[in-house]
């Protein structure tokens, strides 16, 4: 339990939203009817007069305390500072190769949610859905047909944690969550807080690993390349591509990624958290591998459900390569390097680290 | 049938003192009636509107106070009896043309009836009609009690009539609302017909022509106070050759009457009460200057017979006459609350006066008595601000306006209007409006502030008016921000009826005054043709409301949002839902919603449990639209559509 003070909406306003750090993941909406989600801004309707709020409380970029998490989540402090807890990491993809096409590299996301859907390991997903494969909005998927409509990244943001606070008056138990970094991050604080909402409910929180999202404002500029034509899937290739492609059924549109990267979320340039830390299972892309999945198994609950998954077939599994380890850790700590510098140069920091481990990360 | 209809002669009725006045109106045979609806005249045009049928004469409720004058003007060029009827600040309205028809004429009698309203009860400003009457150098009679405000508006015709004329009567709310017996004369009916002949010419003329005019109009205020100087409508009572009269007219009569008395000055003071008081009947009121020493002024609102007096009083200083004191608004004697000039008069401003003056002591109520009945009212009836009515779809275009006005997150400038939706400046309407001055002026001001982006003011402005409202006094502003280009979003709140002088029609409801049906004009075919965006919203479809509204503001020119949903009070649903609060699902206090549906929504139908700490309905409150159960953060409020 972190000892960290909750505040209310006033300071939620002030050392979150009016710094332009909200990072639009819905934590703070569907709480009252005072604040709302427009256009990836928390918009305040009316102050609630509380000094103490959930939105404060549950807001990835109010507080976040590192320690306090790991050792609720994983019952110890983290071994590996560029990544987090972890039990094990490796490669993997969903067998069916439908699954593999329709979603993003090696489908594991869908495979995993679509599995445990089936098996009644959850009885409902909340994932981030897409009307035309550019915007996305959160929904509660019940079954394989509604999780599969889902699958394929999204890159404007979503705000799912309001999906997840809906789920949950919904919902009478095991509700699995996809997620970014903030997002997982969110229900993390949810499940550690002291207000009752039934975060017992969330069983599941498999993350994907963020570097950015873009605001809704891309939305519009997406539409206007892409024109008529239908879009099929969008994808930042991994370095050292540097493009955007926006696959259509007309054709493939690709575009410098510094273009997209101008829509980037103020609030994603102070995320330290690029392998989603606090996630069950933490999912990836595999450079150089367009078919494969990286995954970082992190709890005993996700290397549960992992293994179940594989047993049944319905994902395969390979080690991963140390280059590429050693490659993942070296990209995500130069990015908590940088982040922690900054945040605290611009007195933004909202996270709580060890002395020993930020002193580590810095120097 | 009402007692304003019954031909009765001699009969003793009870009337409401706007009933009185359509009495009058009756007896004189008036033929042509009109008017806008507006506390504390609206029950004029009414009760007219009632009798109209079997009685035979027109009226209506004309799209605004200057319409309703100068349609009732023609009447009257063409021989008719006309009436136009409206509030104080409807003859602002109406008042260029009454400058100018005051000049051109009348060849029936025309009657104008303003009901003003000191204290400002249901009005944005008190102001003091009598003025117009001077302004426009027309008579002006103020009756004092309801049998006058009868007697006054029948002769208001013939005095019209014989001087060529237009009349104005002036009532105040205490007046217009009380009931008083009323004896009856006989309802006349002469049918005439309108004439107007190639050689009629009404005009007000202009350069030497208006000059003439003006100097004839001169000629018929000289005869209007000649007639005056009999009228049986001014009187004398008290201490013959009194040293210390009081003036007095209207409710200021009653009001100096009942002082006098209870103070027991009957035989010392003499009260002159002037039921004629533009232009002023100077021979009477010098006849008993000669005798006082000091003078009172008992009147509503401005000290209008204390300066026409003192003018006079001037002149007459050079015949001997004075020195005398004055006593009034001047002098702060006659004040209310807020001071002198302000506030509704009453029998204790009367007394307090008198007692200062005259150094007389009287107990007057003091502080602790207030305070003592304060307490014991309270604790029978809570303490309350305004507000909309339970189910009232303002409530919900009002919450849908805050919604998108922070959605768009540029502290947009709401301009407020006249209407039951003029609560939007207070809690009721989640004090989203900004400003509020008289009809029109919210998307007037909306113009300006939409106008001052090179001024460093770069915000949105919503401009708030009601159906009514809307074709009273919007469509001027509307096609000049279209013309100049002004960035706004007119939210129109259509409830189709005027809500708030008690639903009369207007020119979107498909009916007239009298009932019959007529042509609806409507306000999305209006805004189209002047060129604006123009979106039809249910504001109980709360979401669809806030994301039109949102979108709308992001767009640059002339917008406007008609929020339409009945007025639940004027079209009452035959079954309502049934509205109740699941006990298990109301989080009470634990809730983040903080009582909002109490706290913050404030309908009268959702209530606090204190006992239970929970959300409650009033079931008999309720009007079960539901929006409430939209809103609940925990979904505990339940909505069962009754079959």
């Amino acid at each position: 339990m972190s000892s960290i003070a909750v505040k209310g909406p006033k300071d939620l306003q002030k050392i979150v939203i009016a710094k332009g750090l909200c990072s639009a993941c819905g934590a703070c909406t569907n709480l009252c009817p005072y604040i709302d989600m427009v256009k990836g801004r928390a918009v305040l309707i009316e102050p609630c007069g509380l000094s103490e709020g959930k939105c404060y409380d549950f807001c990835p970029r109010t507080y976040v305390d590192v320690p306090s998490l790991d050792k609720t989540i994983f019952g110890s402090y983290r071994k590996n500072l560029a990544i987090g807890s972890n039990i094990s990491i490796i490669k993997a993809r969903a067998k069916d190769s439908k699954i593999r096409s329709s979603a993003q590299y090696g489908g594991v996301v869908s495979a995993l949610v679509t599995y445990a859907l089936e098996t009644g390991k959850i009885d409902a997903a909340v994932l981030a859905k897409s009307k035309d494969k550019i915007s996305a909005e959160p929904t509660i998927a019940r079954n394989r047909k509604e999780a599969l409509e889902c699958a394929g990244s999204k890159y404007i943001v979503c705000p799912t944690v309001t999906g997840v606070l809906e789920a949950i008056k919904q919902e009478k138990s095991k509700i699995g969550v996809v997620g970014t970094s903030c997002q997982i991050t969110a229900v993390r604080k949810m499940q550690a807080s002291n207000f009752e909402i039934e975060a017992d409910k969330i069983g599941l929180l498999i993350g994907l690993f963020c570097t950015w999202a873009v605001s809704p404002k891309a939305y519009g500029y997406i539409k206007d390349l892409v024109g008529s034509a239908k879009v099929i899937k969008l994808d930042v290739p991994p370095p050292p591509a540097n493009i955007f492609v926006m696959q259509t059924d007309a054709k493939r549109i690709e575009v410098p990624l510094d273009e997209v990267r101008k829509f980037i979320m103020p609030a994603c340039n102070v995320c330290f958290d690029m392998t989603n830390e606090f996630a069950d299972i933490s999912v990836g892309t595999v450079e150089g591998e367009e078919d494969w999945n990286t995954v970082i198994v992190r709890t005993k609950e996700g290397e549960k459900i992992l293994q179940a998954a594989v047993d049944a077939g319905v994902i395969e599994t390979k080690p991963l390569e140390k280059e590429r380890f050693d490659h993942l850790c070296e990209a995500s700590l130069t990015r908590k390097k940088r982040v922690l510098t900054e945040t605290e140069a611009e007195k933004t920091a909202y996270l709580t680290i060890r002395e020993e481990d930020k002193s580590k990360i810095v120097s | 049938m009402s007692y304003v209809e019954i031909d009765e002669p001699g009969k003793r009725v009870l009337l409401m003192g706007n009933e009185a006045v359509a009495r009058g109106a009756l007896e004189a045979g008036v033929d042509f009636c009109s008017g806008y609806p507006g506390n504390p005249a609206s029950e004029i045009l009414e009760a007219l509107a009632k009798a109209a049928k079997k009685a035979d004469f027109y009226v209506e409720w004309s799209v605004n106070e200057i319409v309703a004058l100068e349609v009732a003007g023609a009447a009257a060029f063409t021989g008719l009896r006309a009436l136009t009827a409206m509030k104080n600040l409807g003859a602002d309205v109406c008042a260029d043309f009454l400058m100018t028809t005051n000049l051109s004429g009348t060849r029936g009698g025309f009657v104008l009836v303003t009901g003003d309203d000191p204290s400002a009860h249901s009005t944005t400003s008190e102001l003091d009609t009598r003025n117009y009457a001077r302004l426009a150098e027309i008579p002006l009679l103020e009756p004092a009690t309801t049998q006058e405000a009868k007697d006054m508006t029948k002769w208001a015709f013939d005095l019209s009539q014989e001087l060529g004329v237009i009349c104005m009567v002036r009532t105040v709310t205490r007046l217009s609302h009380s009931r008083g017996v009323v004896t009856l004369g006989p309802i006349k009916r002469d049918k005439r017909s309108a004439e107007f002949s190639s050689q009629d010419m009404w005009t007000s003329g202009s350069s030497n022509i208006q000059c003439m005019f003006h100097s004839i109009l001169h000629e018929k205020l000289k005869r209007a106070q000649q007639k005056f100087e009999e009228s049986k409508f001014n009187w004398y009572v008290g201490k013959e050759n009194a040293d210390f009269i009081i003036i007095t007219s209207g409710t200021g009569w009653p009001y100096s009457f009942e002082a006098v008395k209870l103070l027991g000055l009957e035989n010392e003071v003499g009260i002159l009460k002037l039921g004629t008081t533009w232009p002023l009947p100077e021979k009477l009121v010098a006849s008993h200057l000669k005798h006082a020493k000091e003078v009172l002024f008992v009147e509503e609102t401005d000290p209008f017979l204390e300066q026409n007096v003192k003018i006079l009083a001037a002149e007459l200083a050079a015949e001997g006459v004075g020195p005398i004191t004055f006593y009034g608004k001047k002098s702060n004697h006659i004040r209310g609350e807020f001071g002198a000039g302000t506030g509704e008069l009453n029998v204790d401003i009367a007394i307090r006066a008198l007692t200062e003056v005259k150094k007389v002591p009287y107990p007057l109520r003091g502080k602790e008595y207030s305070e003592k009945a304060q307490k014991l009212l309270s604790s029978y009836v809570p303490a309350r601000s305004m507000s909309f009515c339970a189910g009232c779809p303002h409530r919900a275009s009002f919450w849908a306006i805050k919604k998108a006005a922070k959605w768009d997150g540029r502290d947009a400038i709401v301009t407020g209007d006249i209407g039951c939706y003029s609560l939007g400046m207070l809690p009721t309407g989640f004090s989203v409006a900004k400003t509020l001055h008289c009809m029109g002026a919210g998307i007037g001001t909306a113009n300006g502030f939409g106008n001052l982006k090179e001024f460093g003011l770069d915000k949105p402005a919503i401009a708030i008016a009601g159906d009514s409202t809307f074709y009273h006094a919007c469509m001027p502003a509307l096609v000049n921000a279209r013309w100049n280009g002004s960035n706004i979003l007119l939210v129109v709140l259509d409830n189709n009826t005027t809500a708030m002088t008690g639903h009369q029609p207007h020119p979107g409801t498909g009916v007239n005054a009298m009932g019959d049906s007529s042509p609806r004009v409507l306000i999305e075919d209006i805004c189209k043709a002047v060129g604006a965006e123009v979106r039809v919203c249910d504001p109980f479809d709360q979401d669809e409301a806030v994301q039109n509204l949102y979108e709308m503001l992001q767009n640059e020119g002339l917008k406007v949002m008609i929020f339409r949903h009945e007025c639940p009070l004027a079209f009452p649903k035959e079954k309502k839902a049934k509205v109740y609060v699941d006990q298990d699902k109301c989080l009470s206090e634990e809730c983040g919603c903080v009582k909002f549906c109490t706290r913050v929504f404030g309908c009268p139908g959702n209530i606090w449990d204190y006992e239970k700490g929970k959300a409650k309905i009033d079931e008999v409150i309720c009007n079960g639209c539901g929006l409430c159960a939209k809103l609940c953060p925990a979904g505990a409020i339940i909505v069962e559509e009754v079959t």
